[in-house]
Formats: structure tokens, C-alpha cells, sequence
């Protein structure tokens, strides 16, 4: 290591104003604070169904206009980041599907952005996944309950998920 | 000590994603927790405008905050040597946890990360840890931030390499993801021999 001075670290504690406030007495106790933030997420959940179908339909206008055109970066950003958008959210608001599908279906279309091919059938069948999942039946089901659902969509999403060696994008 | 109860009244909380739904939960959760000033931004050119023109107390960025990320503004907070809030927690949320990823997170000057969807007590939790954790900044020629070496001594689970140290945990490259437990050690998990920690 060489001996000069501005590879040397300097270490201090910075005046925190959140770590000092953080600690007055007087804060929300932490079994109560969790009880009221689940109640504002139930709140909440009125207009989910409403903001999953929005969502959902960005998703399929974005996949839309990936048809025959694979190397569309911007339709394939907007895919992705409405697939990441359900994925952030779906399990907070209770559907643990929802989540995991739409982490499934962005790792195909990262894979896609790093050049994979542009498989319709795989991101067809995510979709399908999605639709169900959002559904009455499914929506309160965990990934473990349906076995033999997320481990085929996994096995799609590994087999298409493959980028050529010699792609340079 | 275990279960430490945070209070976040009158604290400035500035919360970065681009996912307006997102937004609203995490507002929702903090101010259940007893929060009452969060405010909201969509990417980074209102962050900044909002850093400028008041103080902030931590901020919660999502790491795909447009236009460069969350790890890229991390790191632009924590080197920029004139900026008032180059010392502020910041947690950041990742729907990514790939190891890498968790590392550069560490790596840009984040306090810690906290996986993706988010539940109210994995956010509660981390954000009791960097209360009642303090830690030294360190200033040098390759990193700006606070100590990547620190000491543990209970929440969240992970340890640090210093004589008295617990042992390190940390996660073995099992799949794409990290499960929070092992965001956390590895976030707590001491380099070795690094010059710059």
C-alpha cells in the first residue's frame, strides 16, 4: 500500500440526525408500528386490482410491439419495467404469485436486453401466468403451493434465457 | 437490543422510485410506523432539487431510480465533498439481489439494502439498525461512506471481522437472488486486506 497521504482513510463520526432522533423515547412501539403499517397496506388494496389491471396492460401493449421487433429497446425497457413494477409490489399487497411470475418474466427480458431471442411462446405463457395469478383462486396462493406451475415457468425461463456468446450488444 | 423501537415523528424522509404505487406503500408503511413528513420523488433530477432545498433526514432510493440508478446516485451523494448531505443514511431497495449487486450497493456508500416487495418489517428493521448501529464515515482516495468493517452486536445477524467479532456468515452464490438475512450479513461481512475499507 503506498505511503501517501490520500490513501490513508480518515475516519469520523458524522453529526446523524436521524440516528439521534431515531432513539428519542416516545416512537410508535415495533408490534404496533407493524399492526398500522399493514393496516395503511390494507388500505391500499382497494385500488390494487385497479392499478394490476393498468399494469398488466402496459405490459402486454409493451410486449405488443416487441412482436417482430426483438431488438426494440424501448418497448422492451417498458416491458421490463412494468414487469418490475408488479413484481416490487405484488407479494407487499398480498399476492405472492403475481411476484413471482413477473420475476420469472424479467429475467427473460433482461436476458432479451443482453440478447437473447425474442421468444413469444415463453413470454406468452408468463403472461397467461399473470393473468391467472392475479385471480380470486390463485392470488392468495404462495409460489410453493403450485409446484409443478413455477417449476416449469422456471424451466422456460432458463431455456430461453440464454444469450449467444458471441453477442456483443 | 433486540426490538428497539424507532421514532420517526418530525423526521424529513425523502422516498425515491419510480413506481408511483411503490411510492404510496412505502409512504403508507413509514408513516404506520409513526412517521408524519415523507416526501416523494420519481427520479433523480427532483432528488436533487429536493436535496438542495431542504434538509433530509435518510433517504429510501429505489436502486432503478431513473435516469442512472440508485447505485450511481449513492455514489454521486457520497463524493460530492460540498454536498451538505453527503453523510445521510441511505437505504436502498432492490428488487435485484444478486450478490454483485448487493456489493456494489455496499460499495457505493449505501447504509444497507432492503429486498424487494418490501414487507413493513423488513423496512422497520433495517431502519432500526442504522439507529441504533452507528458507524464511523470513512474518507478516502477510492471510498467515501460509512465503515464496511463494522462490528455487530446483535440485528441483523451478520458480523464484521474485528477481534471479538462473531463469525462471518455469509451466502454462498446459490442462485440469482439473496434472501434479506444474507443482504444483511453481507453488508455487515468485513473484506479482507482491502485498503480502502
Amino acid at each position: 500500500m503506498p505511503n501517501d497521504a490520500k490513501h490513508e482513510a480518515t475516519v469520523f463520526y458524522a453529526d446523524n440526525r436521524f440516528e439521534r432522533m431515531a432513539r428519542r423515547q416516545g416512537g410508535v412501539a415495533r408490534e404496533q408500528a407493524l399492526e398500522n403499517a399493514q393496516a395503511h397496506i390494507e388500505e391500499l388494496k382497494s385500488d390494487f386490482a385497479e392499478w394490476l389491471e393498468q399494469e398488466m396492460q402496459e405490459l402486454r401493449t409493451a410486449i405488443s410491439q416487441l412482436e417482430g421487433h426483438s431488438s426494440d429497446m424501448p418497448s422492451l425497457d417498458r416491458a421490463y419495467q412494468s414487469c418490475a413494477h408488479l413484481h416490487d409490489v405484488g407479494a407487499t399487497m398480498g399476492f405472492e404469485l403475481v411476484t413471482f411470475v413477473a420475476n420469472n418474466l424479467c429475467e427473460i427480458l433482461a436476458a432479451m436486453k443482453a440478447g437473447a431471442p425474442n421468444d413469444k411462446d415463453a413470454i406468452d405463457c408468463h403472461i397467461d401466468a399473470l393473468m391467472l395469478a392475479k385471480t380470486e383462486p390463485y392470488r392468495h396462493i404462495s409460489p410453493e403451493q403450485v409446484p409443478e406451475m413455477t417449476s416449469g415457468l422456471r424451466r422456460v425461463g432458463e431455456l430461453v434465457s440464454i444469450v449467444p456468446a458471441d453477442n456483443n450488444k | 437490543m433486540k426490538n428497539p423501537t424507532v421514532n420517526l415523528r418530525d423526521l424529513v424522509i425523502l422516498v425515491a422510485d419510480p413506481n408511483a404505487y411503490a411510492r404510496r406503500i412505502t409512504n403508507g408503511i413509514l408513516r404506520g410506523f409513526g412517521a408524519n413528513k415523507v416526501l416523494e420523488v420519481e427520479q433523480a433530477l427532483s432528488l436533487f432539487q429536493v436535496l438542495s432545498s431542504q434538509k433530509i433526514d435518510i433517504l429510501l432510493c429505489d436502486t432503478r431510480l431513473p435516469p442512472h440508478g440508485g447505485l450511481m446516485l449513492t455514489r454521486t451523494i457520497r463524493r460530492n465533498a460540498n454536498n451538505e448531505n453527503r453523510t445521510i443514511p441511505i437505504l436502498l431497495m432492490s428488487s435485484d439481489t444478486g450478490e454483485s449487486t448487493i456489493k456494489n450497493a455496499r460499495d457505493a456508500g449505501a447504509n444497507i439494502v432492503v429486498a424487494k416487495p418490501m414487507s413493513p418489517k423488513s423496512l422497520y428493521d433495517r431502519l432500526a439498525w442504522i439507529a441504533f448501529n452507528p458507524r464511523p464515515f470513512i474518507d478516502t482516495a477510492t471510498y467515501f461512506g460509512p465503515d464496511r468493517r463494522f462490528k455487530i452486536e446483535g440485528y441483523p445477524g451478520g458480523v464484521g471481522r474485528r477481534k471479538g467479532d462473531k463469525q462471518v456468515e455469509v451466502a454462498e452464490e446459490v442462485g440469482p437472488g439473496l434472501a434479506q438475512d444474507d443482504i444483511d450479513n453481507l453488508f455487515s461481512a468485513a473484506r479482507k486486506g482491502q485498503p480502502d475499507a
